[in-house]
């Protein structure tokens, strides 16, 4: 799966007023940044993958998560939550590091024939399930065919696949109908999971739920789920890398303001911070140290072919008179970046220099903060346009940064002489934007977030292909379409660079998607401990092995 | 009383399957589409992916049939399983009522030793600086709602002075009074001054009466007037409404348990309605349509056992 819904994200927008009431009412309600807390300089915010390496261990963490994992089979049902436990679990073909990088893991190595059609697997000796028996490469294939199933979360990373054999004792081989870049990015992802077969099919249909064994191989083993509770993780001692410096870690689950107070109070270690706000309620506590790393996540504005914006003159326009930094700052606390393509920079899992350098050239499409010049060629594009006669519709819920946003659009729009109005529907509606066309026909605009599990930009562009279900204006060019179907197939990091960085700049000349701000991970963290990753990778990556006392004890 | 109790129970059960019907409606007619989100990401949300979703989860059949097949599993003591958990929706239900009913039965305690003590105080000193203290202190917290005096709670004795935690539900009794105390206290805030202002009320009712005139008048002594016939002739209506507001709090725990950080039933409302998990919304809903009626007919039948005079003018 290439990208992920935030559906959690918003899932108490009920409580929101509530919320916000109670951050303010922890550290002083600050009207200039709205987020309560004192405010990030956004354009000073330096991302670092890792966190200072741990030299002491800890018996148990407390940690917290923004909601209860659905199901800890990633397969079945994939969130966040689930993810952040079980990463410390589950174990897969390749893995992620925190520079956001992949490597061969529980496949010892592995092998590309020279057309790139077929790739071989060696699975790992040596590597034990939690219930001891030995992982083999039938496990393997069995799980790689799991995972394949089209009812599975991840099917649609196996379209390629044209078949998958074992070929040896410890050696499996996959066959491709065209070569895949993205395909070995994915088994460091879900796709790549190894699970014990035993261990599932003994399960059935409640594998994943409260009460069940895991079925894998990680450094940690899932000790025990008490729904509405708790989950606990122990160290596994038959495991076959390092071991964890974390020996039990323990998660629960709080919403907005409770998790605030819950690191406030020390009743939790650490979190990873869902959204910027909760971090920029804590920005003032000393005793809360925050790790911002790459991820690739980024706020936007997803435009429609309904009303003035199908015409991509007045999707310019807007894209040139976006207060962003504005945005940033009284929407998120300046704890996200104003940034220029629709990906953030954990996107960049090879050739950094040249995407780096890519976006920065983008960024006088994407301005921070408007300048004269800048609003001088809306207004010129406007003109060009003709100005569409109906106010234009910006879709939105109720959450802080989306109101702020909404409202910086509006603001824009007025600016450049288009009138704009604001409709705010429910958290459990706006999720609906994304997948009915017909939920959208009453909106000229999202205001929307999007992040792709892969680091690569790749992940995101098929996105902009003139057949892409989340193509919304009908942008159409056959050199976009063409480079985008042969970097996916380019298999040379380089070469690949080169024709995503080609169709970067042909997504954002024609403003398909609107960028507004890249939004880091947060990590929030006990300032006596340091270890985890930083970056995205915490969702792939083993991060609880690290996590661990600044000082030895 | 056998024939009261089975006709109440048939009643119950008519009740029952009729909001059932209500709810499952209502939940159905709710905004949103639930396949959005058994679909998985947003990338698969095409229209033939969310088709087969719904025919799986049978969304593409008629409200009536659908119903029909959750009564049909519904009797049979199948409550099916959650669309976001993949899980038991009996065990997802069982795992988090302890903390809910944990949470209302503490604030019960509460609202009726402090709401009643402060009603017959308020009665016993009628007119005086206590009463109008009484009466003005109550309504002030009952002005409050529950999630700001959650906030202040929270923020005053949780994180500034660190008396009691701010998250989590507790283990063991210690334990879970400890963090319960808080949570409790909010929810039980409001119900203060309605039951402080029937219990004053009642209890003037009660005093005003001929005989407590008579005992009055016959020298029995003040306080076992009070004690023996006003509060006792007061509390029919007082356990009635202590009956109501403790019902009704079976339905409002979702703002505490929120703010507290607590798994409880509330919050699981919320997140499946959230996530349109039909089966799980379901259920919770009919669990707490069945507590309140079953509060408050153990109140009715409860009512006539305190005061005599009810049970005569009931049709037998």
């Amino acid at each position: 799966m290439t990208t992920h819904s935030d559906r959690r994200r918003g899932a108490t927008a009920v409580l929101a007023a509530a919320t916000l009431l109670t951050v303010g009412a922890c550290s002083g309600a600050d009207t200039t940044s709205g987020t309560g807390g004192a405010s990030a300089d956004a354009a000073k915010l330096a991302l670092s993958p890792t966190t200072p390496a741990a030299k002491g261990t800890l018996a148990r963490a407390d940690w917290l998560l923004e909601d209860e994992p659905d199901s800890l089979d990633l397969d079945t049902q994939g969130t966040s939550a689930g993810r952040v436990v079980l990463t410390n679990v589950c174990e897969r073909l390749y893995q992620l590091q925190p520079d956001m990088t992949t490597k061969p893991f529980l496949a010892s190595s592995a092998k590309t024939s020279a057309d790139g059609r077929t790739l071989t697997l060696t699975v790992r000796s040596g590597v034990t399930f939690h219930d001891g028996s030995k992982l083999t490469a039938d496990d393997v294939l069995w799980s790689l065919k799991r995972h394949a199933d089209p009812d599975m979360e991840q099917s649609d990373e196996f379209g390629n696949v044209s078949s998958m054999k074992k070929t040896g004792a410890d050696e499996i081989t996959i066959g491709f109908k065209a070569p895949d870049a993205l395909f070995t990015k994915a088994l460091a992802g879900d796709a790549g999971i190894v699970w014990n077969k035993e261990q599932v099919e003994k399960a059935g249909q409640d594998f994943g739920t409260p009460g069940q064994a895991d079925a894998c191989s990680g450094p940690y083993a899932l000790k025990n789920w008490k729904s509405g509770d708790s989950i606990t993780i122990a160290a596994y001692g038959g495991y076959w890398g390092k071991k964890p410096l974390t020996r039990e870690v323990v998660f629960r689950w709080a919403a907005d303001s409770a998790l605030v107070n819950a690191l406030k109070t020390g009743a939790a270690d650490g979190a990873y911070a869902e959204t910027p706000n909760t971090a920029a309620a804590l920005l003032k506590d000393k005793d809360i140290a925050q790790h911002y790393g790459p991820s690739t996540a980024s706020l936007v504005l997803i435009p429609t072919a309904r009303g003035g914006l199908g015409d991509e003159r007045i999707r310019r326009a807007l894209s040139l008179s976006l207060d962003r930094k504005g945005i940033a700052d009284s929407g998120y606390g300046g704890l996200v970046e104003p940034w220029a393509t629709p990906v953030g920079s954990g996107a960049w899992g090879y050739e950094k220099a040249g995407f780096q350098a890519a976006q920065k050239q983008l960024a006088s499409l994407a301005p921070a903060s408007p300048t004269a010049d800048d609003l001088a060629e809306a207004k010129k594009l406007v003109k060009e346009a003709g100005t569409p006669g109906a106010p234009l519709v910006i879709g939105t819920d109720a959450s802080q940064g989306r109101t702020v946003t909404a409202n910086a659009v509006r603001a824009a729009l007025q600016r450049i002489g288009l009138k704009a109005q604001i409709k705010t529907v429910p958290t459990s509606q706006f999720e609906e934007f994304y997948s009915d066309p017909q939920a959208r026909d009453e909106i000229d605009l999202l205001v929307g977030d999007w992040y792709i599990s892969k680091a690569d930009p790749m992940g995101f562009y098929d996105n902009g292909l003139s057949d892409s279900s989340n193509n919304w204006v009908g942008f159409k060019d056959a050199t976009y379409d063409k480079n985008v179907k042969k970097a996916l197939a380019t298999l040379d990091d380089a070469e690949r660079a080169s024709l995503a960085i080609d169709v970067q700049k042909r997504f954002a000349d024609a403003a398909v998607w609107i960028p507004i701000a890249q939004v880091p991970t947060i990590l929030l963290l006990d300032a006596k401990l340091t270890g985890p990753t930083a970056s995205q990778a915490y969702l792939y990556y083993p991060w609880a092995a690290e996590l661990g006392t600044k000082r030895s004890a | 009383m056998l024939a009261r109790i089975s006709r109440r129970l048939a009643g119950l059960l008519a009740t029952l399957f009729a909001a059932s019907f209500v709810i499952f409606a209502a939940v159905y007619a709710a905004p949103g589409d639930p396949a959005v989100f058994l679909a998985g990401g947003r990338d698969k949300l095409t229209p033939e992916r969310l088709a087969s979703v719904r025919a799986q989860y049978h969304l593409d059949e008629p409200l009536v049939v659908q119903y029909g097949r959750w009564l049909w599993d519904c009797v049979h003591l199948d409550l099916g399983r959650s669309f976001q958990y993949s899980d038991q929706v009996g065990d997802l239900v069982s795992a988090r009522l302890p903390t809910t009913l944990q949470l209302v039965a503490y604030a019960t305690v509460l609202f009726v030793v402090l709401g009643v003590g402060a009603g017959i105080l308020a009665a016993v000193r009628r007119s005086t600086w206590v009463d109008s203290a009484i009466v003005g202190g109550t309504t002030l917290a009952a002005s409050v709602p529950s999630f700001v005096a959650a906030i202040a709670l929270v923020s005053l004795f949780g994180v500034q002075l660190g008396w009691f935690p701010v998250t989590g539900s507790g283990t063991g009794i210690a334990g879970t009074l400890h963090h319960l105390t808080l949570p409790a206290l909010s929810l039980a805030l409001g119900a203060l001054a309605i039951i402080s202002r029937v219990t004053r009320q009642a209890m003037a009712d009660a005093a005003a009466s001929d005989h407590v005139e008579a005992a009055r008048a016959s020298g029995v002594p003040e306080r076992d007037i009070i004690r023996r016939h006003v509060l006792r002739n007061a509390l029919g209506p007082i356990v009635t409404m202590c009956g109501l507001v403790m019902a009704g709090m079976l339905a409002g725990t979702v703002v505490v348990e929120t703010a507290f950080g607590l798994s409880g039933i509330g919050s699981l409302l919320v997140g499946s309605i959230n996530a349109h998990d039909f089966p799980v919304a379901q259920a919770v809903l009919l669990l707490m349509v069945t507590g309140y009626v079953v509060v408050t007919t153990v109140v009715d039948l409860v009512h006539p056992l305190l005061d005599p005079r009810v049970k005569e003018v009931r049709p037998a």
